[in-house]
């Protein structure tokens, strides 16, 4: 294993029982890019340290997902979205939108820190608060794959710092999340691969033979879920494309990628549209709704529930597009029959064949908005 | 997909200039032109976007009364706002069907009304760059003519090209008789009949319509007709919804008790360009509209197609389509 980590980091005092909420976290230190930084230079902010398996990079493109999920766990952060994974090495930032909150990444390359907290050669997170104190702790097979846990515990120690007491049940206004001294350090002994995604791509563009950029990629800002994002895009980079492999939402679904399924659907100055057939750059200045900017933080959108009522999906890869059309078609001309729905939904194709559930949902949101007055459902 | 640049105009001016280079397309719904450009069948290097345009000038999106009576239609407008707008679906309803049993509603929230009209005549294997297709690869033989024709054109072929004309809002403006006005580069407009603007593949089917580079459809007339309140769109597909006819009627009568005094004929699905059968107009003015009249209109309608190995089936399908429309029109 090659280490990342310019030289071995100080060693730690070893322990023989694992560490528990309540102790002090075992300090350490460790150098990257030249500086030799230490946990301790962390307090004052909560800190989320990470061991995995060898096999794990910060910086795949996997957990990009994942890293969203995470943050958007943390009291309902809805639409903060990974922008980019920068810097080099072990030390790896990952940027949120609106800079809301960074998250530095350190992929060190051997198991010593871990064996001072116990953990052995088993996956671990620690979360540890502000005064240096780990305040919960998970050792055993478990991966950010799965954050609920995570993400409760972080939010349950980043509670001063995303509610300040003064502000008592302040809801996730972009003001709460605005304070940048929120950082969520993870701490992963693993063998990094220091690629940014944006290199991949380039990479395997570059792999593919094909002609160098003639107007290489430029900044384009897309406000998605009424979160504006920078990206580093090229001009033929569909908008679809740059939801899933560089904005890191993945629930907008790539089915044919010729305009032929509606996988793609997403919402666009709210007309349902094929993010598939259109560039990135050519919706700059047009508000983007994808289905993870649907539902109300945790409060899931009538459309959303409806089909979880109705059996509307079976494998359900069509059904964030199903249900973005769904949420469009309610505003269109269209009439109150089931074969109304039909036509309307005919370019959301289901090869489940789950359209009966489908219509039963469309039809169970329109009644209830009729009986509403009317009234939107966004 | 080839790497390309990318430019937003902001006035016609600028747009016709940098739509005249080379290499050059403009792009507004793109629904048609990013799915070819993800094949490697339209290949530009330079993309100009006119959605801005209506910035400058609201009126290339609009829907406004022309003082002859007609409509006006932006450029710029979508399917979908031209399919729902009161005044079309009452004074053309032909037009509003056509658009309505187009596409999909995301498409049609899409894609503009010029690039409609302007979307490519193109058959599988077009799509197809393993395939040779004259109208991809001038010269390059049409594999059409001995492949699988089903959904080849049967009205207006050419020993290169048999390719069908998709669209289903062309079939109705020429039936209708609109006219449509062009920005040109040097910044004056013209003005063209929606039937001269499209042409047949002949030997160039890699040419399919008039416009020359960098000229722009700012706007497309629908000219005051009595005929047009009683008009029909009625399409035949092989499944109920979101696919190409494979016949199309659109039809406009003008009754005189139960004597047709006028009649538009536009026929989809079946023909290398919008269709317009003068042939079955002549059949229909000034004869009762009855069963035996339309069944006249729809032969003579048909009398010219040159069906080949897979397609042959359609010449009567779009008879019966007709036949069918004029009944359901003149009821």
């Amino acid at each position: 294993m090659r280490s990342l980590i310019d030289r071995e980091p100080a060693t730690c005092r070893r322990t023989e029982r694992a560490i528990e909420p309540g102790d002090e976290a075992p300090d350490f230190e460790f150098t990257s890019a030249g500086s030799t930084r230490r946990l301790s230079d962390f307090r004052g902010s909560p800190v989320v340290l990470a061991f995995h398996g060898a096999q794990w990079d910060p910086a795949r493109a996997e957990h990009i997902d994942t890293y969203n999920r995470l943050i958007g766990k943390l009291g309902g952060l809805a639409g903060a979205r990974l922008l980019e994974i920068g810097g080099d090495g072990p030390w790896r930032e990952l940027r949120f939108a609106d800079d809301a909150l960074s998250l530095p990444v350190v992929a060190l390359g051997d198991t010593s820190i871990a064996s001072c907290y116990g953990s052995g050669d088993e996956p671990a997170v620690f979360v540890i608060d502000g005064d240096g104190i780990v305040r919960w702790a998970l050792i055993g097979p478990m991966s950010l794959a799965n954050p609920t846990e995570v993400a409760r515990a972080i939010s349950v120690v980043a509670e001063p710092f995303v509610h300040p007491p003064n502000e008592p049940g302040a809801v996730h206004e972009g003001s709460a999340w605005t304070r940048r001294d929120f950082v969520a350090t993870t701490l992963a002994a693993a063998f990094a691969l220091a690629l940014r995604p944006v290199e991949a791509h380039a990479q395997r563009v570059a792999a593919l033979g094909t002609a160098p950029a003639r107007q290489s990629a430029r900044s384009v800002t897309l406000n998605v879920n009424g979160h504006d994002l920078v990206l580093q895009l090229e001009p033929r980079v569909t908008l679809l494309d740059a939801l899933r492999e560089y904005a890191g939402l993945t629930g907008s679904k790539k089915g044919c990628d010729h305009g032929q399924c509606g996988a793609c659907t997403v919402h666009i100055d709210g007309r349902r549209e094929l993010s598939c057939l259109t560039f990135a750059m050519m919706q700059e200045g047009h508000r983007i709704t994808t289905i993870e900017g649907l539902a109300n933080g945790e409060q899931l959108h009538p459309m959303q529930q409806a089909f979880i009522t109705h059996d509307g999906f079976q494998c359900g890869y069509c059904t964030s597009g199903q249900i973005m059309s769904a949420v469009a078609v309610l505003d269109e001309s269209w009439g109150p029959a089931d074969d109304d729905v039909r036509e309307a939904m005919s370019g959301n194709i289901c090869r489940c064949g789950a359209y009966p559930g489908i219509v039963a949902a469309v039809q169970e949101v329109r009644r209830a908005q009729a009986s509403n007055g009317g009234g939107q459902t966004r | 997909m080839i790497d390309f640049d990318y430019v937003r105009a902001t006035d016609l001016a600028s747009a016709g200039r940098a739509g005249a280079a080379p290499s050059t397309r403009f792009v507004a719904g793109g629904t048609n032109l990013v799915d070819l450009m993800k094949l490697d069948v339209e290949r530009p290097l330079h993309l100009v976007d006119i959605n801005d345009l209506t910035r400058a000038d609201p009126t290339l999106a609009a829907i406004a009364d022309l003082p002859n009576g007609g409509l006006r239609i932006g450029g710029l407008a979508r399917m979908r706002d031209v399919a729902w707008d009161a005044k079309v679906r009452e004074r053309y309803p032909v037009v509003s069907q056509s658009l309505l049993l187009a596409a999909s509603g995301q498409l049609r929230n899409m894609a503009s009304i010029g690039g409609n009209v302007l979307q490519r005549t193109r058959c599988p294997y077009f799509r197809d760059t393993a395939m040779p297709c004259n109208k991809r690869e001038p010269g390059s033989g049409c594999s059409a003519l001995v492949g699988i024709n089903r959904s080849e054109a049967l009205l207006g072929t050419s020993e290169h090209c048999i390719a069908t004309y998709p669209g289903d809002l062309g079939v109705s403006l020429v039936a209708l008789g609109a006219t449509v006005h062009i920005y040109t580069p040097a910044g004056s407009t013209r003005t063209l009949p929606f039937s001269s603007l499209h042409v047949l593949p002949g030997a160039h089917p890699e040419r399919e319509n008039v416009l020359r580079p960098g000229e722009l459809i700012t706007a497309i007339d629908l000219p005051p007709l009595a005929a047009a309140r009683r008009s029909l769109y009625l399409k035949v597909r092989d499944r109920a919804s979101y696919a190409f006819a494979l016949a199309s009627a659109a039809v406009a009568v003008d009754l005189d008790g139960r004597t047709i005094r006028d009649a538009r004929v536009g026929l989809g699905g079946i023909a290398t360009k919008p269709w317009r059968s003068h042939e079955a107009e002549r059949v229909l003015i000034g004869k009762p509209a009855t069963a035996s009249t339309f069944h006249a209109a729809a032969d003579a309608a048909l009398a010219d197609a040159r069906p080949h190995r897979d397609n042959a089936f359609k010449a009567t399908l779009a008879k019966r389509t007709l036949l069918r429309a004029l009944t359901e029109v003149t009821a």
